[in-house]
């Protein structure tokens, strides 16, 4: 008996318009929010980056445990065709898997029934000067899904590197709506995934290295008709301040800082953007984002705390009236753009009291801890003891403590700051276990050195200006350039490392945890490991094609849990391996670093699926999707 | 628990006082950059003045300004029609 799935015939495109004329686009009810929830909580599903709205990468299923994991195999797995860095994971939708590329960016849909079988794919026409604009390879973090209403059917939404974000019909691949959100002549392009919140679908930006000002945008799902846009600097009204905005932390500052806070119009190109993550909580109906680094580089170019760049923010989907904003590093001297993952968790706080929380690990070596009802902050905590720019920071004020001798500034070359601007954390998707009540975070451990010097900002060209080098932190082996990474089990209430471990590179994708107490993670240098949640242990590892810089995903189907994660390296890491670099300084100081990581992996480009046994639908049924000869008259 | 900081917190330093800038000396709430010790207050005039072009620090708000205008014309034909079209010189003049 072989079974088929089918080709799935797509419409014609004069049908699929008459189809859309005819739903019209009046007003649906909002509910697309919890739709997504309803699908979140079904293990056979991942829609979204973070699995769910809470963004904590954590899965109930218990088939994979500390027992089993040990017979993890490869059950498929399917190369996207192109190299470059592969960050973020896969979305599960019920029988479809939907995989995305780096530049240029194809979207392809896989049957799940028949994982051989491409369903369809999505490949838009870019212009390559794009690469040219972007600062740390030519990634992209993911995709994201709208379940679909009475009107329109469900949708795949897509950020190219070329500044558009793109709808998809989910089930054909045919592109409903292409809308300008970035502009690659001013240097602004687009990595980040999309983010859909109700019926609106949520795009960062990406450009500081090219002086490009941030901006988050808002767009109707159906429609891509622009509902707002808040910017990281300026005037109040761009920034979309809320009247309460920081009522509740008024220390943290309020109205006017985004123009106060920078000399002239230096904020008019003052970065800021956003290229990281999401989070969002119904119950406040807030979602969270960090803004980046200010540009340039060179501190000096840029007096003022640079406002409102470095910050945690909690807006209104709605409107994009910012509730209130946390500026973690004022006036940045170290490109600690802050972008990382935000972590929903809701826990009782050293008090006693049952918070509803945001835990946040910085570029800069601090994991922050906020109430994410208002902003209050409740702990933040050194990611690693060897943290050297600042002290600590002052809970009751918010403020940073920097020691003055590792700060930047012109005419003066600056030694042995941990952590580099590459971060003791960076764009990985960390996870975290509410049984346990544990952060597992990837963990870079990278110092540097750092020189600025003065250039001009032409719109379009790179707007650095600073020399990097940069070398594994103090427990890491500085002369042969391994020990670049850790991995940490995390408390944010009482600041505790459950445990620790070293890495010999910088752990980049991200970590996923899982009711059965083991927690998943890619490394650079070529491998998916599982550790025991509890102890940190190490309980198995496979090799895969190449080094991994997204983070784990899981999904159950047909009853069977699966266990997938890109590979292809890249990304800021790989920059020397993937352009062929040499000089040290070169790739913003990340090739000296990583000299060593072309002895492990090479470029590659992929997804990999794991099962217990390998157990898959082709050892279920050998015959599966085999070619048969079709006598004449015969159907399928 | 909010520590409500006083007025000294918020003193602005005596201009020349020879201390490093360690970000705690604020002279408003969210205010609280100072420049370091043998740096100007101010960089205009000064060897840091990055000198930028008005004509170049303004191209990037009227790139978005045009994006979004071809952006309001594609949507308002697809909402209109329900066609989306991508290519402005295709769509139809009302």
């Amino acid at each position: 008996m072989i079974r088929h799935t089918g080709l799935a015939g797509a419409p014609s495109r004069l049908a699929l318009i008459v189809a859309t004329a005819a739903m019209g686009f009046t007003a649906g009810p909002a509910l697309s929010n919890d739709k997504l929830v309803e699908l979140a909580k079904d293990p056979a599903n991942w829609v979204m980056t973070g699995r769910d709205y809470n963004a904590q990468n954590y899965s109930p299923m218990t088939e994979v445990n500390k027992e089993t994991v040990k017979r993890l195999r490869p059950a498929w797995s399917f190369s996207t065709g192109v190299l470059n860095g592969h960050e973020g994971t896969p979305l599960v939708v019920g029988d479809v898997m939907y995989v995305h590329a780096p530049f240029p960016n194809t979207t392809f849909a896989l049957d799940l029934n028949e994982p051989g079988h491409i369903l369809w794919q999505n490949k838009p026409k870019q212009n390559p000067t794009a690469r040219a604009v972007a600062c740390c390879d030519v990634v992209n973090r993911g995709l994201a899904y709208w379940p679909g209403d009475s009107e329109v059917e469900p949708l795949i939404l897509r950020t190219q590197l070329d500044g558009h974000i793109v709808a998809l019909d989910a089930k054909t691949g045919e592109t409903r709506w292409s809308m300008e959100n970035s502009d690659i002549k001013v240097g602004s392009t687009l990595t980040i995934a999309p983010y859909v919140v109700k019926d609106l679908v949520l795009v960062g930006s990406s450009g500081a290295e090219l002086g490009v000002r941030g901006y988050v945008t808002a767009y109707d799902v159906k429609t891509g008709e622009q509902k707002w846009r808040a910017f990281s600097t300026g005037p109040d009204e761009d920034v979309r301040l809320a009247a309460d905005f920081n009522d509740a932390n008024p220390h943290y500052g309020q109205k006017g800082l985004g123009l106060s806070t920078w000399e002239g119009d230096a904020w008019k190109i003052g970065g800021g953007t956003n290229w990281g993550w999401y989070a969002y909580d119904p119950t406040v109906d807030l979602f969270y984002y960090g803004s980046g680094n200010p540009a340039p580089w060179n501190e000096t170019m840029r007096p003022g705390d640079n406002k409102w760049t470095m910050t945690i923010w909690g807006r209104k989907p709605e409107d994009g009236m910012a509730k209130f904003g946390y500026q973690k590093t004022p006036h940045d001297e170290w490109d600690y753009a802050g972008v990382n993952v935000m972590m929903l968790s809701d826990q009782k706080d050293k008090d006693g009291k049952e918070r509803k929380l945001l835990t946040h690990p910085d570029r800069n070596g601090i994991v922050y801890t906020l109430d994410r009802t208002n902003g209050d902050l409740v702990s933040a905590d050194k990611i690693d003891d060897t943290v050297n720019w600042t002290t600590g920071v002052q809970l009751d004020t918010g403020l940073p403590v920097r020691d003055p001798e590792f700060g930047t500034r012109m005419d003066h070359k600056a030694t042995d700051i941990c952590p580099s601007a590459m971060g003791y954390h960076n764009q990985g998707h960390d996870s975290y276990d509410p049984e346990r009540r544990l952060f597992f975070m990837g963990i870079n451990h990278i110092c540097m050195d750092w020189e600025p010097f003065m250039l001009p900002y032409r719109a379009g060209q790179f707007f650095v200006g600073a020399t990097l080098s940069m070398y594994p932190g103090p427990k890491g082996d500085r002369e042969n350039a391994l020990g670049l990474g850790q991995m940490k089990a995390y408390d944010a209430i009482t600041g505790a490392f459950k445990w620790e471990v070293m890495e010999r590179f910088a752990v980049w994708g991200g970590t996923m945890a899982t009711a059965g107490g083991v927690t998943f993670y890619g490394t650079l240098d070529g491998f998916i490991k599982a550790r025991d949640s509890d102890t940190g242990d190490l309980l198995w590892k496979y090799k895969l094609p190449s080094g991994v810089i997204g983070h784990p995903m899981t999904y159950q189907h047909d009853g069977r849990q699966y266990v997938a994660i890109y590979y292809g390296v890249g990304g800021w890491p790989g920059v020397g391996l993937v352009f062929d670099l040499a000089d040290p300084t070169a790739g913003l100081g990340s090739v000296g670093a990583f000299r060593r990581l072309q002895e492990f992996t090479q470029q590659g480009g992929g997804v990999m699926v794991f099962s217990i046994d390998g157990q898959s639908p082709y050892s279920d049924d050998v015959h599966l999707g085999e070619y048969e000869v079709i006598q004449p008259g015969q159907k399928l | 628990m909010k520590t409500i900081l006083t007025a000294a917190a918020f003193a602005v330093i005596a201009a020349g006082a020879a201390h490093a800038y360690d970000g705690t000396n604020c002279r408003a709430p969210g205010n609280c950059w100072e420049p370091k010790p043998g740096y100007p207050e101010r960089i205009e005039g000064t060897e840091f003045d990055p000198l930028h072009d008005p004509k170049e620090v303004s191209k990037q708000g009227e790139s978005l300004q045009a994006m979004d205008e071809r952006n309001a014309k594609r949507v308002a034909h697809f909402k209109k029609t329900g066609e989306f079209i991508y290519d402005l010189s295709k769509i139809p003049a009302e």
